[in-house]
């Protein structure tokens, strides 16, 4: 069964359903440091950088039946169907009598990302297989739907910081050398920071890439923020990032603070690409 | 064309032994390929069950690399004396060249080389072939002056005809080497048989466990109560990962990483090697950083991989390999991507292309004019 959008008190509902339905001797919750949740539930909590240590595999491998339950939660941390981690949990779940799979969103970025959390419910059976409509009723998939929203708050910007703005991308252009390319779009980025920190608000919150201007009221994406209301100073690179901020912030509507520099709205443009994007894969796996 | 049907209702352990059964039934002469690793240590052990069943007997093949852990030496000789009635030792203990890609200066060792036995990691056994059993008859591979690791092999396989040669290769292990042996099946009475290679003179290399994983295989190794290279025990404890639990050659391109661990494993062999061969000690300590054997990272003399490049080719001591590296490359495209994976060929002294080289456009330059054109 893959659970999609579920909270935390969703999930202790939906494992306390199934417990009573099912006869379990074990359970097993393989879940990230970052967001291992406590279910209030007797179970052995993995985190999901062990799940591929010895020390678990061939313990797990042994103990792991027809009368154990896996749950595997928030676990989808990379694109890549074919990873190391993935692949032991595969031999775990091939093994395991019950599986239930929680995740707040169905994708990182891309729909055949969904394809992970089908190959863990269907025990690898279609693992060769893309996104495909009809094939993913093979699987048990509640869908709860996080209905999210953009909202982009304009901010003019003075002739001097577009200049410095051509001037740094000239220069990060023709030095970029061997470095990696995502370097320019990353670091030219922070120049619009310098021009939105003008206008934040004491009584607001933001989260922004790093900590770099020490204002308390930004926040990180590397925190685990509480739920609260929060405007994007400025979007994460990596997808992964603004997936896991959604899943502690909890937060369904956005304002995002935008200049009129190009990267700003490039990346802007990008996350409302996402953003439709996963409403899509919503209206294809429901 | 053949679409291979994959019987799911039968365990792997059974099909092996189905595989085994079959080649026997139809080949008089079978040699099995040991390593003293893991995969051929199993396909060994269901070999020599089936010989003893049959009262027949079955090559162990290991060909010596001189330079190999002593833990290994141990596992071959006990697989050598687990049916001694049914064994037929092959063990072969010659002089030939293999690369040591942990130095320029001694880029080659000559295994056994003769003069040199008071340097050898240890003695030849004289129950083993100790000179070669095809004499002077000796061929080199196509483009090759000397007798390497493959060359030896070739030269082996020459000697007989109408033999089956099992191999522990398992698809999960290297999908792309399964590929290539598998794309032209083997016709033998009748029967269409996917897992094998044809060779020159009716030989065929078998593949026996090739759909077995790694969990079979240590499934195996308990059940039958085998023993195993300590080794393996050695790297679990060290909490390496399961893709990179496996026993290597100690100087070669792929498996120079050994190195590191080598003085905590085996300090008598780490410290014969050191005597043996020139550039152990630099590669035990560097085998690992990204900037020297990896080629990941540029040293900082150089702006570009193409210069690095340059100037490994241009200070290459060899002048005979040289001109490999410098006619491979001419065949490939001047860009960083691939220049980066030539320096590594070079650094690793890879003039057998044992480390290709992927000849493509560099996937940088089309997402950095992508950026030029839309920040």
């Amino acid at each position: 069964m893959i659970c999609i959008g579920n909270k935390l008190y969703d999930k202790i509902s939906v494992l306390n359903d199934y417990l009573s339905k099912n006869s379990i001797h074990k359970i097993y919750v393989f879940s990230p440091d970052k967001i291992m949740t406590d279910f209030k539930i007797d179970a052995e909590y993995i985190s999901y950088k062990n799940i591929i240590e010895y020390e678990y595999f061939y313990r797990l491998l042994q103990e792991i039946d027809q009368y154990s339950l896996l749950v595997v939660d928030e676990c989808m941390r990379t694109q890549n169907r074919n990873d190391l981690t993935y692949n032991c949990l595969r031999h775990y779940i091939n093994q395991a009598g019950h599986i239930i799979i929680f995740q707040y969103l169905p994708i990182i970025s891309d729909i055949n990302d969904f394809m992970i959390l089908f190959d863990f419910d269907t025990k690898s059976q279609w693992k060769r297989e893309k996104f495909d409509k009809e094939l993913i009723r093979q699987s048990c998939i509640k869908v709860n739907t996080i209905d999210l929203s953009f909202n982009q708050i304009n901010i003019d910007t003075p002739e001097n910081i577009i200049l410095k703005y051509e001037k740094e991308k000239s220069k990060l252009f023709s030095s970029i050398g061997l470095r990696d390319p995502d370097v320019i779009p990353r670091n030219l980025y922070l120049i619009t920071g310098s021009e939105k920190i003008k206008h934040i608000k004491d009584d607001y919150l933001y989260v922004a890439r790093n900590n770099r201007f020490k204002y308390n009221n930004i926040r990180t994406y590397r925190d685990v923020v509480k739920p609260d209301n929060y405007t994007i100073f400025e979007f994460p690179h990596n997808f992964i990032d603004f997936t896991d901020f959604l899943y502690s912030s909890q937060q369904l509507s956005f304002s995002i603070l935008c200049t009129n520099i190009k990267v700003d709205q490039w990346y802007t443009d990008r996350y409302y690409n996402w953003l439709n994007n996963l409403r899509d894969v919503y209206s294809k796996i429901q | 064309m053949f679409i291979q049907k994959y019987n799911r209702d039968l365990n792997v352990l059974d099909a092996a032994k189905q595989r085994i059964s079959f080649i026997f039934d139809n080949y008089e002469n079978v040699i099995v390929s040991i390593s003293g690793g893991k995969d051929s240590s199993v396909l060994a052990h269901l070999a020599l069950l089936e010989a003893n069943k049959r009262n027949r007997k079955v090559g162990l093949f290991f060909l010596d690399e001189e330079v190999v852990y002593q833990s290994t030496v141990e596992q071959v000789e006990y697989l050598m004396s687990l049916y001694p009635a049914n064994t037929n030792r092959l063990w072969l203990q010659i002089e030939f060249d293999l690369t040591n890609a942990t130095s320029f200066e001694e880029s080659q060792l000559k295994c056994w080389e003769k003069g040199k036995h008071k340097k050898w990691m240890r003695s030849k056994n004289p129950k083993n072939i100790i000179n070669p059993p095809w004499g002077n008859d000796v061929i080199f591979r196509a483009g090759y002056k000397w007798l390497d690791f493959y060359g030896v092999i070739e030269n082996f396989e020459r000697m007989y005809n109408n033999t089956a040669f099992l191999v522990g290769l398992r698809a999960t292990e290297s999908p792309n080497r399964w590929r290539a042996v598998s794309k032209n099946p083997v016709y033998i009475n009748g029967e269409t048989v996917f897992y094998g290679t044809q060779k020159p003179q009716n030989n065929v290399s078998y593949y026996p466990l090739y759909d077995w994983n790694f969990h079979d295989v240590w499934k195996y190794i308990y059940d039958s109560n085998l023993k195993y290279s300590k080794i393996y025990d050695y790297l679990f404890k060290k909490g390496f990962g399961i893709n990179e639990i496996r026993i290597s050659s100690l100087i070669h391109e792929r498996s120079f990483k050994s190195l590191c661990e080598l003085p905590e494993f085996e300090p008598d062999t780490y410290n014969k090697l050191t005597e043996r061969i020139k550039g152990i000690q630099f590669a035990q300590e560097t085998g690992r950083n990204a900037k020297v054997f990896k080629a990941q990272k540029l040293p900082n003399n150089f702006k570009l991989w193409s210069q690095y490049r340059d100037f490994l080719l241009d200070t290459y001591p060899y002048q005979d390999k040289k001109e490999i590296f410098i006619k491979r490359f001419s065949k490939h495209r001047e860009n960083e991507f691939v220049a980066r994976q030539q320096v590594r060929q070079l650094v690793l002294n890879d003039y057998e292309n044992n480390v290709p080289v992927i000849n493509k456009e560099d996937p940088r330059i089309e997402l950095i004019n992508y950026y030029m054109e839309v920040l």
